[in-house]
C-alpha cells in the first residue's frame, strides 16, 4: 500500500505545484495574491472538458483552457490591478476576491452547480504494486515541464530578467527602461494560463468537475506556497509533493480528519521558523505594510 | 418592525462586530483573515456555558470574550514576527485549523451542530453591538489609539521613539479577538443553532469586506458596511441568479472607485458640520 | 462652506432607495380571492440547481392548480425566495415568507444547516414548514410541533437497505467511508451505518479507524488506496451524490470494483455514470425512471420545462426533492381544501393552525411513491424503495415503509 500511497501523493503534490506556481508567479513579481488564479484553474477545467466531450483532442483542450484563463487574467488585470497598484496590498487582493465571486457565479450559471463527469481518460496501467493512469502520468510529466519552462522563462530570457527586475523594485526598474505596465500584464498572464492548464489537466484527471473545485484546492495551494518559498519557483516544485505525500500519509496511517491540521499547521510553522519557505525567497517578516 | 427587518438587523448587528474585531486589528497594521475562528469560540464556548452550565447570557459573553481574547494574545506573538500578506495567511491557516478541531469535536456535536439556546431578540443583540461600537469610537478618540496609528504608518519609527509596539499589536488582536467572540456568542443565541461550518474562511473574509466597503479609517465604517452586507442581498433578490455576480462587481466597483470605503473621516466631518451649521 | 459638498442628502438618498427596494411589494389580494403558499429553496450557491429544479416542480403545481380551478375557486399563488443554502438567510426568508408576505405555509428549507436554524423560527412564528430534502436525524424532532420533513430518517432506510446488500452480494465485512464536513453523512458514517451492519451480522474491516474526507475535497486517492488494502466485499459510501461521485471514481480508477451501499443522499441520475460496473445499492422515495401511475405523468410533465429552463443542464430529469416538495405543497393544498381554510387575513393564525394540525394527523395522502402521513418526530411515514444501480440504470428490489407505532402504514 506504502507504494501506491506515495504515487497518490505526489499526484496530489502536482495539483498543488501547478496552483502553487500560479499564485507564485503574482506573489513574487506583484506581491499581490492573486485569489482569482484558483477560479481561472476551475475554469480552464470547463473548458477542457467541454471540449473534450466534443470530441476534441487533448491538446487542442489544454489550449483552449490556456486561452480562456489567459484572456480572463487580461481583463482581471485591466480592471482589477492596473488602476490599484499603488494602493496597499490588501486592495487588489480583495478586488481579486471580488473577481472570484463573479467568476463562480458565472460557472454555475452555465454549467450548473452538480457535478460534471467524464469517463476516464487514457489507460490505466498495473506497475507491480501500483496503479497508474496515462492521464496521471501525463499530469506528473507536465508539472515538471511546466515548472522546468517556467523557471527558464524567468531565469534565461529577457523577459524574465525584466519580471525580476519589476520585483525587486518597480520604480528603479521603470528607470531603467523596463515598462512595468506590460510586465505587470505579463505576469497575470502567465500565471492565468498556468492555471488554466492545471486546470485543464488536473480536471480530465480526476474526471469530475464542480463550480467549487477551485476554493478547496486553493486555500491549500497557498499554504504550499508559503512553505516551499514564496517567489521560488522551485520552491513549489518541492513543497507541493512534500504537502501531497504529507497529506496522503495522514490519511493512511493517522486519521482522515486531522489531515487539515496537518497541512496548516506545517505551514504555520514554516512561516515562524523559516519564513522565507525552504528554498528562500521574500521572507515573510519583511512584507509590505498592510 | 416586522419579524424580517428584526432579524436582518440582527445580523448587521452580529456582522458590526465582526466588522469591528478586523478593524481593531487593521488599526496596528495587521490584517486578519481568521477572526471567523475567534467569532466561533466565542460562540462554542458561550454556548456551552449557557446550555450546559446554565449561566446567564452575558456573564457566558464576557467570559467567552476573554477566554478569546486571551487566545489572540497568545496567537500574536508569533503572529508579531509577519508582516502585510504573510500575517493574512497565517490567519487563515490559523482559521481552519479551529474550524477542523470544531469539526471533530464531538462532545458539541461535531459536525452535527450544537443547539438548545435561548433565543435572543434584536435588542439585546443591539444593546451590545451598539455598546461595543461607541467603546471602540471613545477609544478612537484615546492616545491608545495614537499609539496604534503610529504603528500602523510606520512601526520602526514608533518603535525608536520609545512605543512598545509589541505590546501595542498584541493588545489589538486581543481586543479583536474579544470582541469577535462576543459576536460569536449573540450569533449562536440569535440562531439558537450553531455549526463548524458557520465560522470558516467565508465568515472571516465577511468581516473584512464590511470593513473595507463601509470604511476602513473610522469604526462607523463597520456599522455601514455590516448594513450593506446584510440588506445588500435581500435588496438585490430579483436578480436571483445572478446575484453573487452583482456583489463581486460591487466590491471591484467599491475598491476602484473610493478605496478608503463608503465613511471616511472627511465624509463624517461634512455630514456633522452640515448639521451644525444648520 | 461652499466646498463642502452636501453629501448628507446624497447618502440619504441612496439609503432610501435601497430601503424601498427591499419593502415588499404590496400584495394586492383584495379582488380575487387567493391562497398565498410560500417555498425556501437554494436557487444559488452550491445546490443551485436542486433550487432551480425545485422551482420549475413548483411552478407546474401552482398553473396544474390554477387550470383545474384554483383552490375553492381560489387562486393559487407561491412565493419563491432563496436562502443559497446559507441557514441565516433560510431563517430572514421565512421570516420574510410568514411576517410580510403572510403566507399560510412553508415549503423548505432544502438543506438540515438551514433547516435547523429556520425551524425554531417557524415554531416562533407559528407557521408550518416542511423540509423537501432534509434527512439529518432529529431535525424535525427537536423543532415540534411546526416542522416536518417530507424525508425518512436514514436509519429506517438502512434497516431495509443493508439486508438486501448482504443478501445480493453475499457481503461478510464492509468498510465505511464517509463526508465528515456532511452532518447527516457523518451520522450515518460513524452511528447508523455500523449499528445496523453489526445488527445484521456484518463485520466492519475498519470499524476503529473509519475513513472519511471533506466535501469539495478533488482527491480521495489515499482514502480509497487504503480501502483497498482493507480488502472488504463491499463499501459503505456515507455522501451525498456529489461527493461519492468522487469516491467511485478512484474506486474505478484504482480496481477497487466491490458493491456499494449508502443513504438516500447518494439518488440520482448522476451516479449512474460515476462507475456503471459498480452496483450501488440506496434507498429512495422517488426516482426519474419509476413505474406507476402518478409518478410517471409527474415525470413527463415536468421533464420537458426542466429541459427547457435556462441554467439547467439539457439532460436533467426529475430528482426526489422536486417530487418531495411537489408533495409537500400538494399537501398544503388538500389541508386548505378539507379543513375550511379561508385564506382571509383575519383568519391566518387559525388557519395556519389547520394546516399544522392537517399534516400533523395526516395519513394515506396519495403521493408520487404511495400513501404519506407523519410520525411523532414529523418525518414522513411513506412507502420507499431500494435501489440498485448499475450499467446506469436504477433497479427497484425492494419495497419497504417508514411505518411507525400507533400510526397506519403504507
Amino acid at each position: 500500500m506504502l507504494m501506491q500511497q506515495l504515487v497518490n501523493g505526489l499526484t496530489l503534490g502536482a495539483v498543488y505545484t501547478l496552483l502553487a506556481l500560479s499564485f507564485s508567479l503574482v506573489m513574487g513579481i506583484l506581491g499581490i495574491l492573486n485569489l482569482a488564479i484558483a477560479e481561472l484553474f476551475m475554469i480552464g477545467g470547463y473548458i477542457g472538458f467541454t471540449l473534450v466531450d466534443s470530441g476534441y483532442p487533448l491538446p487542442v483542450a489544454v489550449l483552449g483552457g490556456l486561452a480562456v484563463a489567459a484572456a480572463i487574467a487580461v481583463v482581471i488585470e485591466k480592471i482589477g490591478y492596473q488602476p490599484l497598484r499603488d494602493a496597499p496590498l490588501v486592495t487588489p487582493m480583495l478586488s481579486t476576491l471580488g473577481f472570484s465571486i463573479i467568476l463562480q457565479n458565472i460557472a454555475t450559471n452555465i454549467w450548473g452547480s452538480d457535478p460534471l463527469q467524464l469517463s476516464i481518460f487514457g489507460a490505466q496501467y498495473q506497475i507491480g504494486p501500483v496503479s497508474i493512469g496515462e492521464m496521471q502520468l501525463i499530469v506528473l510529466g507536465a508539472t515538471v515541464v511546466l515548472v522546468a519552462l517556467t523557471a527558464f522563462i524567468v531565469q534565461k530570457t529577457p523577459m524574465g530578467r525584466a519580471l525580476r527586475a519589476v520585483a525587486e523594485n518597480r520604480e528603479v526598474a521603470r528607470l531603467l527602461g523596463v515598462s512595468a505596465d506590460r510586465l505587470m500584464m505579463m505576469a497575470f498572464i502567465l500565471s492565468g494560463a498556468l492555471a488554466g492548464v492545471a486546470g485543464v489537466l488536473i480536471a480530465l484527471h480526476y474526471g469530475a468537475i464542480t463550480p467549487y473545485l477551485g476554493v478547496e484546492i486553493g486555500l491549500k495551494a497557498i499554504a504550499v506556497m508559503v512553505i516551499g518559498g514564496t517567489s521560488q519557483i522551485w520552491g513549489a516544485l518541492v513543497a507541493g509533493p512534500l504537502i501531497g505525500i504529507a497529506e496522503v500519509l495522514t490519511v493512511a496511517y493517522g486519521g482522515s480528519q486531522v489531515r487539515d491540521f496537518v497541512v496548516y499547521g506545517f505551514m504555520i510553522l514554516i512561516l515562524l521558523l523559516r519564513p522565507q519557505g525552504l528554498l528562500g525567497g521574500i521572507r515573510s517578516d519583511q512584507g509590505q505594510r498592510v | 418592525m416586522s419579524t424580517y427587518y428584526a432579524s436582518l438587523l440582527a445580523e448587521s448587528g452580529i456582522l458590526l462586530l465582526g466588522a469591528l474585531s478586523v478593524y481593531i486589528i487593521l488599526a496596528t497594521g495587521q490584517l486578519s483573515l481568521g477572526n471567523g475562528a475567534f467569532m466561533g469560540i466565542g460562540a462554542y464556548l458561550s454556548s456551552w456555558l449557557t446550555v450546559t452550565m446554565h449561566m446567564p447570557l452575558t456573564l457566558a459573553l464576557v467570559i467567552s470574550a476573554l477566554v478569546a481574547g486571551l487566545i489572540g494574545a497568545v496567537v500574536a506573538f508569533p503572529a508579531l514576527r509577519l508582516k502585510g500578506i504573510y500575517l493574512a495567511m497565517a490567519t487563515v491557516g490559523f482559521a481552519e485549523m479551529v474550524r477542523s478541531f470544531f469539526l471533530n469535536f464531538e462532545a458539541m456535536g461535531g459536525s452535527g451542530g450544537f443547539r438548545g439556546m435561548q433565543h435572543i431578540s434584536v435588542g439585546t443583540v443591539w444593546l451590545w453591538a451598539g455598546g461595543i461600537l461607541i467603546a471602540v469610537m471613545l477609544l478612537e478618540r484615546s492616545r491608545v489609539w495614537l499609539e496604534m496609528q503610529a504603528v500602523h504608518d510606520d512601526e520602526t519609527a514608533a518603535g525608536l521613539i520609545g512605543l512598545n509596539t509589541t505590546a501595542t499589536k498584541i493588545s489589538a488582536f486581543a481586543a479583536g479577538a474579544a470582541v469577535a467572540a462576543i459576536a460569536g456568542g449573540l450569533f449562536a443565541h440569535h440562531n439558537v443553532y450553531i455549526e463548524p461550518a458557520n465560522f470558516g474562511f467565508e465568515r472571516s473574509v465577511d468581516f473584512v469586506l464590511a470593513v473595507i466597503l463601509g470604511g476602513s479609517t473610522v469604526a462607523p465604517g463597520s456599522l455601514v458596511g455590516a448594513l450593506l452586507l446584510v440588506f445588500l442581498p435581500e435588496v438585490l433578490r430579483p436578480i436571483a441568479d445572478w446575484r453573487l455576480a452583482a456583489f463581486g462587481s460591487l466590491l471591484v466597483l467599491v475598491l476602484l472607485v473610493r478605496r478608503q470605503g463608503i465613511l471616511d473621516r472627511s465624509l463624517i466631518r461634512a455630514l456633522t458640520f452640515r448639521r451644525l451649521a444648520a | 462652506m461652499s466646498r463642502i459638498k452636501s453629501n448628507l442628502p446624497h447618502i440619504l438618498g441612496i439609503l432610501a432607495v435601497a430601503a424601498v427596494s427591499a419593502l415588499p411589494a404590496g400584495s394586492a389580494q383584495a379582488q380575487t380571492r387567493e391562497i398565498h403558499l410560500g417555498a425556501v429553496v437554494p436557487s444559488s450557491g452550491p445546490f443551485a440547481e436542486w433550487g432551480r429544479s425545485n422551482t420549475v416542480a413548483l411552478k407546474l403545481l401552482e398553473q396544474q392548480t390554477n387550470d383545474a380551478g384554483g383552490i375553492n375557486g381560489a387562486k393559487l399563488k407561491i412565493s419563491i425566495l432563496d436562502d443559497a443554502a446559507k441557514p441565516a438567510q433560510a431563517a430572514t426568508s421565512l421570516r420574510k415568507l410568514s411576517g410580510d408576505d403572510k403566507v399560510l405555509a412553508i415549503a423548505g428549507p432544502l438543506t438540515s444547516s438551514a433547516a435547523e436554524v429556520a425551524f425554531p423560527v417557524a415554531n416562533e412564528l407559528k407557521v408550518v414548514a416542511t423540509s423537501q430534502a432534509s434527512s439529518k436525524p432529529g431535525t424535525a424532532k427537536q423543532n415540534r410541533p411546526w416542522a416536518f420533513r417530507n424525508t425518512i430518517d436514514e436509519g429506517v432506510l438502512a434497516k431495509t437497505a443493508v439486508p438486501y446488500f448482504k443478501k445480493a452480494f453475499n457481503v461478510k465485512t464492509v468498510a465505511i467511508i464517509f463526508d465528515a464536513k456532511d452532518a447527516t453523512a457523518s451520522t450515518v458514517g460513524k452511528l447508523i451505518m455500523p449499528a445496523v451492519l453489526k445488527a445484521n451480522e456484518l463485520t466492519i474491516a475498519n470499524d476503529n479507524d473509519l475513513l472519511s474526507f471533506n466535501t469539495g475535497d478533488l482527491d480521495v486517492s489515499a482514502q480509497v488506496t487504503k480501502l483497498k488494502s482493507l480488502n472488504p466485499d463491499g463499501v459503505v459510501i456515507a455522501a451525498d451524490y456529489s461527493q461519492a461521485i468522487t469516491v467511485l471514481r478512484e474506486m474505478k480508477r484504482q480496481g477497487l470494483i466491490k458493491p456499494v451501499v449508502g443513504a438516500s443522499q447518494l439518488i440520482s441520475s448522476a451516479i449512474l455514470k460515476a462507475a456503471p460496473e459498480i452496483p450501488v445499492i440506496a434507498p429512495a422515495t422517488f426516482y426519474a425512471t419509476m413505474k406507476g401511475e402518478a409518478p410517471e405523468k409527474f415525470t413527463a410533465a415536468l421533464t420537458p420545462l426542466l429541459r427547457k429552463e435556462s441554467g439547467l443542464p439539457k439532460d436533467i430529469e426529475p430528482n426526489m426533492f422536486d417530487a418531495n416538495i411537489y408533495e409537500i405543497v400538494s399537501m398544503y393544498i388538500d389541508a386548505i381544501k378539507k379543513t375550511g381554510v379561508t385564506g382571509k387575513p383575519e383568519d391566518l393564525e387559525a388557519d395556519r393552525t389547520k394546516i399544522r394540525d392537517y399534516m400533523t394527523k395526516l395519513e394515506g395522502f396519495p403521493g408520487l411513491g404511495g400513501p404519506i402521513g407523519f410520525n411523532d418526530d414529523g418525518d414522513a411515514i411513506k412507502a420507499f424503495y431500494v435501489l440498485q444501480g448499475q450499467n446506469g440504470t436504477w433497479d427497484t428490489k425492494v419495497r419497504g415503509c417508514s411505518s411507525a407505532p400507533n400510526h397506519p402504514g403504507c
